[in-house]
């Protein structure tokens, strides 16, 4: 469904990420992991089109979407999470989903009325529905994460790319937020690519991990192959463990 | 034809490093407190009033009155602007902006209330009262003891950045505030120095082109825009930006001026900034700094 | 057959084998309803005082600038500081065409409307590729500039003392009943401009102004086109402030460019957009009659009233609360509301 070839991504002298390939199929649930500064938001940032791949291409079922604009990529049903929660701070939580409904497919006759009332159900799915009329920027840190999944599949993905969704939860919310993206996963039938720091909650959950260290990618494989490899192992412990 | 390029090369250089003086106060309250002084104009009125009322009404001499005015100039940028305007409406960005230019103007209409054009005010601050013949060019000893007076301003404030410890820390407030602030820069203190430092070129500025600019209540205005035109074309906030587009827009307003017709020179100037714009967005130094 | 029935708490109206029907809740539009019926009667207690009567008509004027303001402030996501650009530009667009082509007023408010869309098309790329801060400083240059252009083409644009004597919008007879008519229509194009804004802020666009305004990049991963709703929203209300223009040069048939251009006026209509209220574009009117009233009440002072006027502004942006303005003492903020913050520097 996804094919990234080649992707490279120079920020000055840095190099973010060089020459990373690889492929989702549709329905997986894929991993992306790697040591910090591995350049895996990078690499999402580049499939999301907010920046421009140096070279390399990336395709998304059949079509091409390197350097597209961002919103013609969500078009094509692709959607994110921030790693960092970046809600509509001054709107309620049920006009920042609203505007997910009316904009993530071609939806030129809806009423504001109709999108709030769908919007209502992404935000009762993710178990926000009674915060619906309550400004983002009052909103907790576990209910901005489901705010954002609810906004991201508002605009109806075909594949959705999670950016540490995990983080600065504590274990009970973590798997409150596990199971509400499994049920995403089941009930709107999405692909996911998933970065993640928190290894037990990736290893559980992907079926396939890609692993990242400077830009490039390092191993890919089943989770059972990648805590057996040993660049993973260096990559993350250092050579001794190895 | 040589004459011509003599002239525009002399003026290049005169324009240019008085637009310097002019907009260097204005870079350094971009580039280290990130606000547009709107008010910036109102340093230029001051300067003139502010000496003309010490010594027409108050009676002191030349020298007193200079100094009673810094001491003014100095007091209202920090009571008014900094304390009154930018630390209140830090968070309201279009209020603060809209009340700096309040100030300004209210002061601007207050100078023409006072000393209207007809009241014939001016500084007597010639130097040398000549006219020094460059090649072809004749052109007043004044004006060029303001470009070298500009320069020299300039000089002293880039080796103040580069060399000192103050200056450093002005750079990396510049770059990044908070980082700034973990490493025990003291940033109140430094942003109260950069608004008295700020005004100090303008100030300099007024009384050094005083003789040969005319002094009028209205022209906190034309040098605001000047100083604002070389801010967007070199980078806001960026002095290499500044000194580099100052002399840019001097060449720019000479040649027009020679070449062609003196009264396009803003229009043109505006023209190319636009298009420097398009090409390169940011200005010809964008960086989040200082230097 | 066509029937309007009236019911008890709805209007019902029959066409031919359709029915419309709307619901008829007095408490959205009563207070809205009373505002308008206030502002339409005002000139019945100033009848006998024509220059009064004038400020209340520049007062219609200072808000059909500022309502379309706000709306493209929050629109393009960036703060317009030259907003009478383009009320420059349609104004002497009017006025040429008027006295050296003989255009009607109907002419010359289709080739004002041109002009406006035309210049504001060609600008509209400064509001996505440029900074809010560069975007700021650029609308700040820019009527300035055209004043500089003004007085350089003195002979076409006759510097400061302007055009004068463009043909009337209309002509009642007695010049009382044109004071009173000019009122009424700069009355109605106020209102228009705040029903449109009202009806964008309200609809599904509202919506998705309010996200361009908070979050661009994000606005812009969820399928917003963001350039192509900003180049709306810049070129949009650049127009009604081009015909706002062109009323000006057909109702006070005198139109100089310093007048309307340098920054004394942008002043009067930011304050206007703070003091209002940023956030109800309704707080624009009681902020334009408010300026209006205080401008024209200090007129009477003499000279010093240029002093005093921006004094007095600071004093109000002080007093009023902050970013509620005059508004905010009349409307509850609910807790729902989009109360936007606008950034300069973005």
């Amino acid at each position: 469904m996804l094919e990234v070839k080649g992707a490279t991504k120079r920020f000055g002298g840095l190099l973010a990420v060089s020459g990373v390939s690889f492929s989702v199929k549709e329905g997986e649930v894929v991993g992306l992991i790697g040591p910090n500064g591995a350049g895996k938001t990078t690499l999402l940032n580049l499939i999301c089109g907010i920046y421009k791949p140096d070279s390399g291409n990336i395709h998304f079922l059949d079509n091409e979407i390197t350097g597209l604009a961002s919103n013609r990529i969500c078009r094509f049903g692709i959607s994110r999470t921030y790693q960092i929660p970046q809600p509509f701070e001054a709107m309620t939580a049920l006009a920042g989903v609203a505007v997910g409904v009316l904009h993530g497919k071609k939806r030129s006759h809806m009423s504001l009325a109709d999108a709030a009332l769908e919007a209502s159900y992404y935000l009762e799915f993710v178990g926000l529905f009674a915060k619906r009329d309550t400004l983002a920027r009052h909103l907790t840190l576990y209910e901005l994460r489901m705010l954002e999944l609810a906004r991201a599949l508002a605009t109806t993905p075909r594949l959705l790319l999670l950016d540490e969704v995990m983080a600065g939860l504590n274990p009970g919310e973590s798997s409150k937020a596990l199971e509400m993206i499994w049920s995403a996963q089941e009930q709107f039938g999405i692909t996911i690519l998933w970065i993640e720091h928190i290894m037990k909650i990736i290893m559980n959950a992907a079926e396939r991990i890609v692993v990242l260290q400077y830009g490039q990618k390092i191993a890919e494989g089943s989770p059972k192959e990648i805590a057996g490899n040993a660049k993973v192992i260096e990559a993350y412990l250092g050579g001794r463990h190895a | 034809m040589g004459s011509t390029w003599q002239s525009i090369l002399v003026y290049t250089f005169i324009w240019g490093s008085i637009y310097l003086l002019i907009s260097l106060g204005f870079s350094l309250v971009c580039g280290v407190l990130r606000i547009f002084h709107l008010g910036y104009g109102a340093i230029f009125v001051i300067a003139a009033y502010g000496t003309w009322v010490f010594m027409e009404d108050v009676g002191l001499g030349l020298i007193p009155s200079i100094a009673l005015m810094f001491l003014v100039q100095i007091g209202f940028a920090v009571a008014i602007f900094y304390r009154g305007v930018f630390q209140r409406y830090l968070e309201e960005e279009e209020t603060l902006l809209t009340m700096a230019v309040l100030i300004f103007i209210a002061l601007t209409h207050l100078a023409n209330y006072l000393y209207p054009v007809t009241a014939g005010v001016s500084i007597p601050t010639t130097l040398i009262d000549d006219i020094l013949k460059i090649g072809t060019v004749k052109i007043a000893y004044q004006m060029v003891l303001a470009a070298l007076v500009g320069i020299i301003v300039t000089l002293v404030f880039v080796a103040m950045f580069l060399k000192t410890r103050v200056g450093l820390i002005i750079r990396a407030m510049s770059q990044n505030i908070q980082a700034a602030m973990l490493m025990g820069a003291n940033v109140r203190k430094m942003y109260y120095l950069a608004i008295v430092l700020s005004v100090i070129p303008p100030t300099i500025c007024m009384l050094m082109i005083a003789p040969f600019w005319g002094i009028d209540p209205f022209m906190g205005s034309p040098l605001l825009m000047t100083a604002m035109l070389v801010a967007i074309l070199g980078g806001l906030g960026n002095l290499k930006g500044s000194i580099t587009a100052s002399y840019l827009i001097g060449f720019i307003h000479a040649s027009v001026s020679f070449l062609y017709m003196s009264r396009f020179m803003g229009l043109a100037a505006l023209v190319v900034t636009l298009i420097v714009l398009m090409i390169k967005r940011g200005g010809l130094f964008a960086g989040e700094t200082l230097w | 057959m066509v029937s309007l029935e009236f019911k008890r708490d709805r209007l019902q109206l029959r066409w031919g084998d359709q029915k419309y029907e709307w619901e008829i809740e007095p408490r959205y539009w009563r207070n809205p309803a009373i505002g308008v019926l206030l502002l339409a009667i005002l000139p019945l207690f100033v009848y006998s005082y024509p220059n009064i009567l004038t400020m209340f008509t520049t007062a219609n004027l200072y808000a059909a600038i500022a309502i379309p303001l706000g709306l493209q402030m929050i629109g393009t996501a960036r703060v317009n500081f030259g907003p009478q650009l383009y009320l420059g530009l349609g104004g002497y667009t009017s006025a040429l065409l008027n006295l050296h082509l003989g255009w009607s007023p109907l002419a010359t408010l289709g080739a004002t409307i041109l002009a406006c869309g035309f210049l504001a098309l060609l600008l509209s790329p400064t509001t996505f590729i440029a900074k809010g801060l560069y975007f700021s400083l650029i609308t700040l240059i820019l009527p300035l500039t055209f004043l500089d252009v003004t007085f350089i083409y003195g002979d076409i644009f006759r510097g400061e003392v302007g055009l004068t004597g463009m043909s009337a919008l209309f002509n009642l007879g007695k010049v009382r009943w044109n004071y009173l008519g000019y009122f009424y229509v700069s009355l109605l194009l106020m209102l228009l401009y705040l029903w449109v804004s009202d009806k964008i802020g309200r609809s599904r666009f509202g919506v998705t102004l309010a996200a361009i305004n908070e979050n661009e990049d994000v606005a812009r991963m969820m399928g917003v086109d963001i350039n192509r709703y900003k180049i709306f929203y810049f070129v949009f209300p650049s127009i009604l402030t081009g015909i706002v223009g062109w009323f000006i040069v057909h109702t006070f048939r005198t139109f100089a460019g310093v007048t309307y251009l340098p920054l004394d006026f942008m002043i009067k209509i930011l304050i206007i957009v703070i003091v209002g209220g940023r956030a109800y574009v309704y707080g624009a009117i009681p902020g334009a009659y408010l300026i209006s009233a205080v401008e024209d009440s200090l007129r009477a002072l003499g000279p010093i009233n240029y002093v005093v006027f921006p004094l007095v502004l600071i004093g109000l942006v002080l007093i009023l609360p902050r970013g509620e303005g005059l508004w905010g003492l009349y409307h509850k903020r609910h807790h729902r509301d989009y109360f936007p913050l606008f950034h300069v520097r973005r």
